[in-house]
């Protein structure tokens, strides 16, 4: 299986970047524990990060040609305003997951709304950076889920 | 190794599974969720207490007075977010008062909640407070859930 992890703006500043709400972890350190933990399974991911809302738009472009069979976004502020990234998504058939290292809906008003939660088939947020590591290995789960039930 | 409790709460409506769109499981009832959830707290070695009621006075009563018994809690609140009718704050205080002995809350759904729509859904609203959100993996989301509490447990 291929997993795209798609990461908006701002997330490659973690670790330094409000630690009491992100956590201490940096983006390298999670993105090589998704990696190993795809690979546990056999799976392989893609992490990458941008500040740039067209170039998240054309990655997920790029996983619907290259039939990439999971997308886990954390579009981070995006989330709230890109009606681009919610448009893409749809044209996406894969199962994807929406994410969040904090619950939005726990704070300020204007991350209340995300254009991503319809968009998706899940969401998950709050669990802290630990987050990707648990959807990364549910996927794998899922996936072994489905083949026994073929 | 630490014999660490598990409260799994389902709120009003969780009887009667009939209407979700489950994911590989036949037909999804709630006893098939408290058997995967007791499969899986089980691989962690989690003490696992699985309840519903339709009752919110009570749901509140336990969460606040049974809470001294658990390490953690799993929440579906379905009703809070699909019902006009609800009692918000039964939630919100009851969960504040949990985070704040600093265990674990996650709130988890079956189905997608802002799948109709953002201006109809409604997540538990505790500001400052932390809780996790799992929404739309299908009997999955309790999966990730008790794989999130027992990684949080482990680090306390």
């Amino acid at each position: 299986m291929n997993i795209y992890v798609i990461n908006g703006p701002n997330i490659n500043l973690l670790g330094t970047r409000e630690p009491e709400i992100y956590g201490k972890e940096t983006l390298k350190s999670i993105s090589k524990k998704c990696i190993d933990q795809g690979l546990k399974d056999g799976h392989e991911v893609k992490f990458m990060q941008s500040n740039y809302e067209g170039e998240i738009v054309e990655w997920i472009q790029n996983a619907i040609t290259e039939k990439v069979d999971s997308i886990v976004i954390n579009a981070a502020a995006y989330t709230h305003t890109s009606i681009a990234i919610h448009d893409a998504l749809k044209s996406y058939s894969g199962f994807k997951i929406e994410l969040h290292i904090s619950n939005p809906h726990l704070r300020e008003t204007f991350r209340h709304v995300s254009y991503i939660s319809s968009a998706v088939d899940a969401i998950v947020a709050g669990l802290g950076p630990d987050g990707y590591s648990h959807v990364i290995e549910l996927l794998a789960d899922l996936q072994k889920h489905y083949k026994q039930k073929k | 190794m630490k014999n660490n409790k598990l409260l799994i709460m389902n709120g009003p409506g969780l009887s009667d599974l009939s209407n979700f769109n489950e994911m590989g499981y036949g037909q999804l009832t709630l006893d098939t969720v408290r058997k995967k959830c007791a499969e899986s707290c089980k691989i962690f070695g989690l003490k696992m207490d699985f309840r519903q009621t339709d009752d919110e006075a009570e749901l509140s009563r336990f969460l606040i007075e049974g809470i001294e018994d658990f390490d953690a809690l799993i929440i579906n609140p379905v009703g809070h977010s699909h019902a006009a009718s609800v009692d918000f704050t039964i939630y919100s205080s009851a969960i504040k008062t949990i985070t704040r002995q600093n265990k674990p809350v996650i709130e988890v759904h079956i189905s997608n909640i802002f799948q109709q729509g953002v201006e109809n859904t409604k997540p538990i609203h505790v500001p400052k407070c932390e809780v996790g959100f799992v929404s739309g993996l299908g009997i999955h989301s309790y999966d990730l859930a008790i794989r999130a509490v027992n990684k949080k447990l482990s680090k306390n």
